[in-house]
């Protein structure tokens, strides 16, 4: 064995120990890194809603338990053939005097909705509707399978109901606050109201030439056709 | 209080007094001792199931709070009463053994976990003269207890009759033996420090001088060595192959329910807690303060040895053990939701390519440094 | 006869029937695993053994080295290699048996020859306690030291060993037919877990 050659295999070696050396402090310091991160979150306030004591209030669109009203159906079973899977059940009998379909009973099983709300975009009469409840919880299956009087309750709403604290959802919060706790309840919600869209538009149709108008709402009729 | 004066002066004033009570009833020595012998016993066990009720409770807190959740809320005043729940819902959940599980194994593994890992806590001193026994292997007991626990683990994997627990029993105890050696030479290093395997020598050897003398300044790398390795022996997170719940279900404690489970559950709490008072015991000064209470015992004009200020000291020395421990055991939990899961071979790899090949490298330091500088490396 | 003598005594009876009993399921169960198990427990009754005779630093060590790395890795090879096959039953086994139980027993009637023709020292020479443990050590780097480094280079041999079987790229070729090694067995990363990727760029 001549030195050079051992000299040069002792440097290597030297150099990866350097380097494993390196490497080990490293992963040490990432490792610190992460703990402080961790740590970090340790301080700061539960983003978590308390449940059964704090809900919070669902959003406008929310496609929750469907609300149906008896009188206004006319069982034309337009629900029945837009439904995914034919859900609702319309229960009636051709009464031969009349020549007039007779409603008996009408009810839509929820353990199998997906709540797709296709019943209620394309019920001519306007009779379903989407509510906010989603606290369906049963012990039994079969008693998710809902009729008429069934559908035809109203939800407690969040904000009426006094053992519940109401919290506000993500889009209710004023801008820059991502926490429904800390916030001031006399705040309003990122950009405009509905009423205040109401107020806007009624101005700007004002304002805006007819023709402009018009042509908009044609644009409505052509759509609706 | 007066009980408490006495363990703290000398351990054996309590036996004698508890002897002198009991023979003034008509007992001899002999039944006397014998009737003392299980109390000791108990206050370990009772320490030990106490500790981990806290270190559960600590547990689903700080992980609470570091996913930004509040955790157990309802079960006593900020859910303190919840480990007691988790535990009193396991006592009286039905025993199910599999039918096709080879039940004797299958009974005997859990208390095989758990026996070594409470035995252990004979060696763990809460101050000069509050341990069970000052045996002069000490550390080295704790050591050879916990190699019989992959003989538990691998039993109950084997018994359960289920490929994960067979998996999971394997990983576990390929993954104490790996990490046995390193943790063995860290624990030597130190001992080569102390020139004893006693837990009370070790402390006292590091309390000259509050805790600039403590062994974490002299053995930085044996330190994160045991550490590791203590992590790894409790199946800690990033270690926690053997239980992986995205692969192996539960791993050895899938077939497990009820107290059976919970004696698994238990043994791995009361074994982190050990490992981190043991961290505290051989790096961190043990029951000492970290300004000798000799010192300020001397600014305050008191005597050392007046028997209120032995009380003093003896609970300050409680509380410190205590609280070093459980700073730990925040460590540990800080931990376990700052690192992901190694995998089995970064784990071995870690273990024989890493940890060992330091730890030797550690252990001949320290030698060298002994032999040069006797006075701070125990001569 | 006092509490502590008769303790021990009681604890030796145990411990002694641990032992032998243990021993005799080691040899004549059938279920591997059951066997593996009860060597384990029969370590663990010799360590008591060596608890009642004051020694508990080679207790220690027995229960570090016997029943933590012996039996578990016996453990361990079984359950890896745990295939419920059908053996072939071996042509005169009865023989074989009796074969060696004759061996055993002719090994235990010389023990006890030895046992009862030596003159015991009662009672023996004074227990030392805790300084056991530094007795041991000058020992082994005194009057042992030939014995202990031979063993250490003993267990450096079935390392190295071990690494050849398992580290198979160190053979091009097999070293009896001098074929080449198939080197698809081979693990392919062997890279370090501490590899820092940043500077791979
Ligand atoms: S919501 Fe969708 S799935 Fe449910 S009943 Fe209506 S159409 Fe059917
Ligand atoms: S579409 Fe509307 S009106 Fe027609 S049956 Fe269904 S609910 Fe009744």
């Amino acid at each position: 064995m001549n030195s050079p050659i051992a000299g040069n295999q002792m440097s290597r070696f030297f150099q990866q120990v350097a380097e494993y050396t390196r490497n080990a402090i490293s992963a040490g310091k990432y490792l610190i890194q992460g703990l402080a991160v961790t740590f970090d979150h340790m301080g700061r306030r539960p983003i978590t809603v308390q449940y059964p004591y704090e809900k919070l209030i669902p959003s406008e669109r929310y496609r929750g338990r469907i609300h149906y009203e008896f009188d206004k159906c006319i069982a034309c079973e337009v629900c029945v053939r837009v439904c995914p899977i034919n859900l609702p059940v319309v229960d009636w009998v051709m009464n031969k005097e009349t020549k007039k379909k007779e409603l008996r009973n009408y009810s839509i099983d929820f353990g199998v909705c997906i709540f797709c709300g296709n019943c209620v975009e394309y019920c001519p009469t306007n009779c379903l509707s989407m509510t906010e409840e989603y606290e369906l919880a049963s012990f039994d299956r079969h008693s998710l399978n809902f009729d008429n009087v069934a559908l035809g309750r109203l939800p407690t709403s969040v904000t009426t109901d006094k053992s519940v604290q109401p919290l506000r959802e993500f889009s209710y919060l004023p801008k820059t606050i991502m926490d429904p706790h800390e916030m001031d309840p006399t705040n309003s919600r990122a950009g405009k109201l509905p009423e205040e869209v109401m107020d806007w538009m009624k101005q700007e149709s004002e304002s805006a030439p007819k023709d402009l108008v018009e042509s908009i709402n044609n644009q409505d009729k052509k759509t609706e056709k | 209080m007066t009980v408490l004066g006495t363990l703290v002066s000398t351990g054996l004033d309590l036996e004698l007094s508890f002897n002198n009570i009991l023979q003034g009833f008509g007992f001899s020595p002999e039944v006397a001792h014998i009737l003392w012998l299980p109390l000791p016993m108990l206050l370990v066990l009772s320490a030990a199931l106490i500790g981990v009720l806290v270190t559960v409770w600590l547990e689903r807190k700080i992980s609470a709070a570091a996913q930004q959740r509040i955790g157990p809320e309802y079960a006593g005043a900020l859910g303190i009463l919840q480990p007691m729940a988790d535990g009193l819902k396991l006592l009286v959940k039905e025993d199910i053994i599999p039918a096709k599980a080879d039940s004797l194994l299958f009974t005997l593994g859990p208390v095989l976990v758990l026996v070594p890992v409470i035995l252990s806590w004979l060696i763990v001193p809460f101050g000069q003269n509050l341990l069970i026994s000052n045996i002069g292997i000490g550390i080295f007991l704790w050591i050879a207890l916990s190699s019989i626990q992959p003989i538990g683990l691998l039993m109950s994997g084997y018994a359960s009759n289920n490929k994960y627990s067979l998996l999971g029993g394997l990983r576990a105890a390929a993954q104490s033996i790996s990490y046995e050696i390193p943790l063995a030479l860290a624990v030597l290093a130190v001992v080569m420090m102390s020139n004893s395997l006693s837990t009370v020598d070790i402390v006292n050897q590091q309390n000259g001088l509050g805790f600039l003398s403590w062994n974490i300044w002299r053995q930085p790398v044996g330190f994160v060595i045991f550490w590791i390795c203590a992590l790894a022996e409790c199946e800690r997170l990033p270690f926690d192959l053997p239980e992986a719940e995205e692969e192996l279900v539960a791993g050895y404690q899938t077939e497990y329910a009820g107290m059976k489970f919970a004696l698994f559950y238990l043994g791995s709490y009361i074994n982190l807690v050990l490992s981190a008072l043991l961290v505290s015991v051989l790096y961190l000064g043990g029951w000492g303060f970290p300004i000798p209470i000799e010192w300020v015992a001397r600014i305050f004009g008191q005597n050392i040895d007046a028997p209120l200020v032995q009380i003093f000291t003896g609970s300050l020395g409680i509380v410190m053990t205590i609280l070093k421990t459980y700073l730990l055991v925040f460590l540990a939990i800080l931990l376990r939701w700052t690192t992901p899961r190694v995998r089995i071979d970064q784990l071995l790899d870690l273990g024989w390519k890493f940890l060992l090949p330091i730890g030797l490298v550690n252990l001949l330091f320290t030698a060298g440094l002994k032999l040069a500088f006797p006075i701070a490396f125990g001569g | 006869m006092t509490i502590s003598s008769s303790t021990e005594q009681i604890c030796f009876i145990l411990l002694g029937l641990t032992v032998i009993v243990g021993a005799l399921g080691v040899v004549l169960i059938n279920n591997i695993v059951y066997s593996a198990f009860l060597l384990g427990g029969v370590f663990m009754g010799v360590a008591g053994l060596y608890l009642l005779l004051n020694a508990s630093f080679v207790a220690a060590a027995q229960v570090l080295v016997y029943v933590g790395a012996v039996n578990v890795l016996i453990l361990f090879a079984i359950m890896l290699v745990n295939k419920r096959e059908e053996l072939k039953p071996i042509k005169a086994l009865q023989i074989r048996k009796i074969l060696s139980a004759g061996v055993c027993g002719g090994l235990l009637i010389l023990l006890f020859r030895v046992d009862l023709t030596t003159k015991w020292s009662t009672p023996g020479p004074a227990a030392i306690g805790e300084k056991a443990t530094e007795r041991i050590g000058e020992h082994l780097f005194s009057d042992y030291l030939l014995p202990f480094e031979l063993a250490s280079v003993l267990l450096l041999m079935a390392m190295i060993g071990a690494i050849v079987l398992a580290r198979r790229d160190v053979l091009t070729s097999d070293v009896v037919t001098g074929d080449v090694v198939n080197q698809n067995l081979i693990e392919k990363s062997n890279e370090p877990i501490l590899i820092d990727q940043s500077n791979k760029q």
